[in-house]
């Protein structure tokens, strides 16, 4: 192993920023990341021992418990951290686990209060401006903006970039980049023989309807999409609407601050459509719990935390789910905040039902306008019972049903799952419940009172609901805000948990960053405008480096996910700034723009060769003198091997599939649904439709990292595990392929051709002779074996033992490290 | 935006391998995980076998004898004793919490005198190899949060389960075979076990426990196709291999001798598994201590053998699963085969691993997610009752490891409903399990979304007095 060498290597990268030993101290590089590793676990967001917190400066200045500030601003002598932190008396001295400080340390603290404490912004936090390009030497070899900001620190580093990749290696990178798929020998040649060029090659696949399947994929991460509902049963959900919505938006290119908005709050744009309310059920793949004796309350709020958290990772690449129990340990986000963010998802109609109300039902063609009818008459009897049941004339039988909730039979008569929720609202003072609780508990009510009314309306819902559900019309999950008059009133939840309410709070962003605009409404549209304002300092920032990393293997900034003070800084600032700025103003939050500047610079059209050069200095790639080379995702896989073995089906859309997978995985006692294998071109479609049940996912992507989607997901690890290797060469989906790859290769006529056909039809270039030479020795020696053996060739091949071989000379195609990888 | 360049440290060997996350790059390396061993206290178990209950055995016919709940049989649970605690869903209606006695008789065991009920005969006979924690206490009320909570260290799902950081931690002992494996009983219906119990989180997905199964495939995909003989395989992989030597030779990237050496572990995989998978070679006298059962794959019995033969082989982290404890109602029946279908086994498990040595380096551990009520859920008649979920006490027990043998730890009150003593919550067994190997679970971490997981959240403390 010669991991050594290389973290010895890795030490002396350096990762961001110029260098000038100046005297002046700068806080974030200097002095925030000596803070955060030596001082803020005991004295930040969650300790703050003897009354000392160094995650804002107003704390960091103020009279701590011993009555002296830690930092007095200009005084170096007065500050009590100085003194602490120079202690002779290692009882005294400061920090009291893990060693001293350096002098060297101790003297940057001191000049740095001497100059006058000066707190900036984490970077992050600071809204880009667009920078100068920076000046390079090489000037002809920038194709776009950008590759002066790569080619500057490579000139920087005295290295030279490489030469740009051959072409048919290029035009396979770019399709597996922009549409997921392999490259086609026909659309090596026409690229590469010039019958078009480069640009114009791109420009088709960005305009293919394989575009946004393959970048749907990477968005269903961060959705945390499944087709079931997540918890115990994990009863199937239908929200593949949503799906197709997200395919349909890429390939629509719809603008990502466009893009944003439906999906946070479509249903509260004006007169919002249809599409724009299934956008919305971005926030309803948040897992439901049908578990029997579970607390309803307990789960819907545990959904809006979920939501509060997909929020900021997806937008903010903050983790802000530290903040629900305690203020952030290293970020400057406060306790209270958290819930003030959360008050603007706080007022849904969904609460952890069952049945996932509210949906948006889909009738049938021959159905539309009685299911429409039928749907109207059943919310207007909604409203009518509320209003009924929220009469004073009822108060008084409430009254005296509420106080005997105690009694079970009682008690019994509400759903169970509803039952402690009631209860709790019931033991609540009347005139200290919010509207939400007053409604509850009255609409519950009115479910049981003997009220004429109440009785002859029930049971006509009762025949609606049926009729309505006799139409079957498709339901998905949809948001949908609650009106004025029910909404909840939100609390910080002390310590995290929903039971323990603390102050009461109302919507709004944390101060750490851009204030809302002031004519946004306080809703989930105005926080939605809020997060794609130019102002907004990591949007643009975050989304820019979701792409890079699609493309070249490692973010600007590796954490994709974490963008704050704990997060890795970006290497190269500057260029993620240049793109953002870019991608908000020239591209107007253009994804296919921003894609098609990313794939037509310089940096990306580069060879990936790896030299002994790149791989001692630069393993990872971090400064891109080279061109990506990493291996696919699971979908991609698996849709190469089976579009270059032509089974792959185009069909777009529509409920999920299942395709084969090993019989037995889905056990469920609670469950009746099965596997039931897809039949016809169902069994071939793209990865993305497959079922995707969060509790036994699709076992041979999950083998290749694709994650559960219980929770969003911003970055999946690349492994490389002898299970992969079982998969492509075992697993039916892949021995079908290398079947269907031998049939196509059959159609030459010579033993040489029909291998090289089917190299090339994998990897959309020829083979080289040593490389020929290897599957020809494979296809002769298997060839022997299915000669003397009529059984195996039978089943590999359908009886020709010529057949058979090829099939496994084409599964040794398919497992190829470089028909695995991009590069 | 700085003056300064900003050399980003990498701060470990760990991160720096875990990073890479390739072969056994993504192990960290036990060098640096390992506790200071305090004075005199060395690591002496390599491995784990978990046992898992599923569904809650109820602790008042196995382990924890209450004499006062048989006398009061019948009568209210005191609102002085419940304190108005919270109930789940399906009791929280009833007008009446009665008492329920065990039907089950009592006796002691062993030098140690510990209490073990009837239902548990061969586990009597090994009282003193056991280390008997009666106050286990955990957070969540329902299956799947305390499920997931017991095996991830978190009610949410998410993250990476006990058997995935034992791999991350210490990696494997075994090159043919994975580090973390999974056995469930076959045929068993209860709560839903899900992926999530042996996933491996944001670990990568090296760590994830591999599922062994008595179906034709004992792992996924390990069978070679229909028409693929072993030799043509054998053959195939050769010419595979110098393929991708040949690729090797024209680069300098490290991940191709990766996934050569990942091929050729998939290969030797396919027959490791299949040897460590074939009772045949036991002896009659393993097939009298395991029991009968132990002839048919799937059972718990074969699966308590397989867990011997796995750990024979080094496997570090080897999961059973066996559903079916969830006695809502018509607990006499349903906790009696529950108990005829694991009592022999598990027994015969810590006396075969002694009688080969490997106890004292082998940690077995049995019990579920959670407890029982006192009191019935139901109808409670003469000959039939129920009990609902309990999170406030209940028991497990532990052998061979580092674990001290013959010792009942902890104490629940005279109604059995609260802890009196020696609390031991799911955080800390977990933080005492990883130091039995040699770990500090403060230390065992993984940085991910700008904060370092470990297994016991920011919980936990390794309980001394069950160690050794």
């Amino acid at each position: 192993m010669h991991a050594t060498r290389y973290i010895l290597i890795l030490l002396l990268i350096p990762l961001g920023g110029g260098c000038s030993s100046g005297p002046a101290v700068d806080f974030n590089a200097d002095i925030r990341p000596l803070l955060n590793e030596r001082c803020v676990s005991c004295h930040g967001g969650i300790r703050r021992q003897g009354g000392l917190s160094l995650l804002f400066r107003s704390d960091a200045t103020a009279a701590a418990e011993s009555g002296r500030p830690a930092i007095v601003p200009g005084n170096p002598g007065a500050s009590e951290l100085l003194r602490r932190v120079s202690h002779a008396d290692p009882e005294q001295r400061m920090p009291q686990e893990g060693g001293a400080l350096t002098r060297d340390e101790v003297r940057l603290l001191r000049r740095w209060i001497r100059d006058g404490a000066p707190w900036e912004d984490h970077w992050a936090y600071v809204t880009p401006q667009r920078p100068a390009l920076l000046p390079v030497q090489q000037s002809d070899w920038p194709k776009q903006e950008l590759d002066h900001f790569i080619l500057a620190r490579l000139e920087k580093e005295s290295l030279a970039p490489s030469p740009q990749a051959e072409c048919p290696k290029l035009v396979r990178r770019v399709t597996l980049d922009l549409t997921g798929l392999a490259a086609t020998p026909d659309n090596v040649e026409s690229v590469c023989q010039g019958a078009f060029s480069y640009e114009a090659y791109v420009d088709q696949l960005l305009a293919s309807p394989q575009y946004g399947e393959r970048w749907a994929s990477m968005w269903l991460d961060l959705a945390r999409y499944a087709d079931s509902k997540g918890y115990e049963k994990d009863i199937g959900r239908t929200i593949w609407r949503y799906r197709d919505w997200v395919v349909n938006a890429f390939n629509a290119d719809m603008p990502f601050d466009q893009f944003t908005m439906e999906q946070l709050a479509g249903d509260l744009l004006p007169h919002p459509t249809e599409a724009q309310r299934i956008a919305t059920a971005f926030n309803r793949n948040t897992m439901t719990n049908t578990e029997g004796g579970t607390d309803d309350e307990e789960f819907r709020v545990a959904a809006v935390v979920d939501r509060v958290n997909t929020t900021w990772e997806v937008w903010q690449g903050t983790s802000f789910a530290c903040v629900q129990c305690h203020g952030h340990p290293y970020d400057p986000f406060r306790h209270k905040e958290y819930y003030e963010f959360f008050a603007f998802f706080n007022n849904t109609a969904d609460r952890d039902y069952d049945d996932e109300y509210p949906s948006l039902p889909r009738f049938t063609e021959d159905t539309a306008e009685e299911g429409a009818a039928l749907v109207a008459e059943w919310e207007q009897l909604d409203a009518e019972i509320l209003r009924i049941a929220m009469e004073d004339s009822m108060a008084q039988a409430r009254r005296s049903w509420e106080v005997q909730l105690n009694r079970p039979e009682v008690i019994g008569q509400v759903r169970n799952m509803l039952q402690n929720e009631v209860r709790r609202v019931a033991q609540t003072p009347e005139d200290q419940r919010d509207a939400a609780q007053r409604t509850l508990i009255a609409s519950v009510y009115a479910g049981i009172s003997p009220d004429k009314r109440l009785v002859a309306l029930h049971k006509r819902r009762s025949e609606l609901r049926k009729a309505i559900s006799d139409l079957s019309p498709l339901q998905t999950p949809v948001m949908r805000e609650l009106p004025a008059h029910q909404q909840r009133r939100t609390h910080v939840f002390e310590r995290g948990s929903f039971l323990a309410h603390g102050e009461a709070v109302t919507a709004g962003t944390p101060q750490a960053l851009p204030p809302l605009p002031p004519d946004a409404p306080r809703n989930r549209l105005g926080m939605a405008a809020w997060l794609v304002s130019a102002e907004n300092p990591l949007t643009a920032r975050v989304t820019v480096n979701r792409f890079w990393e699609q493309l070249f293997g490692t973010g600007l900034v590796e954490s994709l996910e974490d963008f704050g003070t704990q997060g890795y800084l970006p290497s190269h600032p500057a260029l993620l700034d240049h793109l953002a700025v870019a991608f908000r103003e020239d591209h107007a939050w253009s994804m296919k723009q921003l894609l098609r500047t990313l794939v037509t610079s310089a940096t990306y059209q580069q060879r990936s060769h790896v030299t002994p050069l790149l791989q001692d200095i630069d393993p990872h790639n971090r400064l891109l003198a080279r061109g990506p080379r990493f291996r696919l995702t699971a979908e991609q896989i698996r849709d190469q091997a089976l579009f270059v073995s032509g089974l792959l089906s185009t069909t777009m859309y529509g409920p999920p599939v299942m395709p084969p997978q090993p019989a037995g995985l889905w056990k469920n006692p609670y469950d009746s649904r099965r596997w039931i294998t897809s039949d016809g071109e169902d069994r071939y479609r793209r990865a993305l439709y497959t079922y995707w049940r969060r509790t036994v996912p699709y076992p041979s992507m999950v083998t290749f990292d694709s994650p559960t989607r219980e929770l969003c997901l911003s970055r999946r690890l690349r492994t490389n595990t002898p299970l992969q290797a079982l998969v492509t060469l075992n697993d039916t989906v892949y021995v079908e392929a290398a079947q269907a790859l031998a049939r196509r290769m059959a159609l030459r006529n010579t033993m040489s051709d029909q291998l090289i056909e089917g190299f090339t039809l994998a990897m959309g270039y020829a083979p080289q002779s040593a490389a020929l030479a290897e599957l020809r020795m494979l296809y002769e020696t298997a060839l022997a074996h299915y000669q003397a053996s009529a059984d195996d060739a039978e089943a590999m091949g359908d009886g020709s033992a010529r057949q058979a071989a090829l099939a496994v000379a084409a599964s040794a195609i398919l497992n190829l490290d470089s028909f695995l990888m991009k590069e | 935006m700085h003056a300064c360049h900003n050399y980003r440290p990498i701060t470990s060997r760990r991160e720096f391998l875990g990073r890479l996350g390739l072969g056994l790059g993504g192990v960290a390396l036990s060098s640096l995980v390992t506790a200071a061993p305090a004075p005199g206290v060395q690591a002496r178990a390599r491995r784990i076998i978990y046992l898992f209950q599923s569904g809650g055995p109820s602790q008042f016919e196995l382990f924890d004898y209450k004499p006062l709940v048989n006398q009061m049989h019948g009568q209210e649970l005191p609102d002085s004793v419940r304190r108005g605690q919270r109930l789940t869903g399906m009791t929280g209606f009833q007008n009446s919490l009665p008492l329920a006695r065990s039907h089950f008789g009592f006796s002691r065991h062993g030098d140690s005198g510990a209490w073990v009920s009837e239902l548990m005969p061969y586990t009597a006979r090994i009282a003193d190899e056991l280390c008997i924690v009666k106050s286990m206490h955990t957070e969540a009320i329902n299956h799947d949060p305390a499920i997931t909570f017991f095996l991830t260290g978190s009610q949410i799902a998410g993250r990476p389960s006990m058997g995935s950081w034992l791999s991350y931690g210490l990696g494997t002992e075994n090159e043919n075979l994975p580090a973390f494996c999974v056995l469930i009983t076959k045929d068993k219906s209860g709560q839903p076990l899900y992926a999530r119990l042996w996933g491996n989180g944001f670990l990568p997905s090296l760590h994830q426990g591999v599922q062994f199964r008595s179906d034709r495939d004992p792992v996924l995909y390990l069978s070679n196709p229909a028409g693929v003989s072993d030799a043509s395989r054998r053959m195939m992989l050769q010419r595979l291999r110098e393929l991708h030597e040949l690729k090797a030779q024209d680069t300098a990237y490290q991940e191709i001798e990766s996934r050569i050496a990942q091929y050729e572990m998939a290969y030797r995989m396919q027959t490791s598994v299949p040897e460590v998978m074939d009772l045949s070679d036991e002896p009659a006298y393993i097939f009298d201590l395991y029991g009968e059962e132990a002839r048919e794959p799937g059972t718990f019995a074969a699966n308590c053998l397989l867990a011997r033969r796995l750990a024979e082989r080094g496997v570090r982290f080897i999961q059973l699963f066996h559903q079916g404890w969830d006695h809502h109602g018509g607990l006499p029946a349903g906790i009696r085969q529950q108990s005829k279908e694991t009592d022999q086994p598990s027994a015969a498990l810590v006396l075969d691993l002694k009688q080969r040595g490997m106890l004292e380096d082998t940690l077995v551990v049995w019990g579920g997610e959670f407890g029982r009520t006192n009191y019935c859920q139901g109808r409670l008649t003469a000959e039939d009752y129920g009990r609902d979920h309990h999170p406030r006490c209940f028991t497990l027990w532990m052998a061979g490891g580092n674990i001290k043998a013959g010792m009942s730890y902890g104490e629940t009150d005279d109604f059995g409903y609260n802890i009196v003593r020696d609390p031991v919550h799911v955080h800390d067994l977990q933080a005492t399990l990883l130091h039995a190997l040699g770990i500090d679970h403060e230390k065992l971490t993984f940085k991910y979304q700008g904060r370092r997981y470990r297994l016991t959240d920011v919980h936990g403390t390794v309980i001394n007095s069950l160690l050794a």
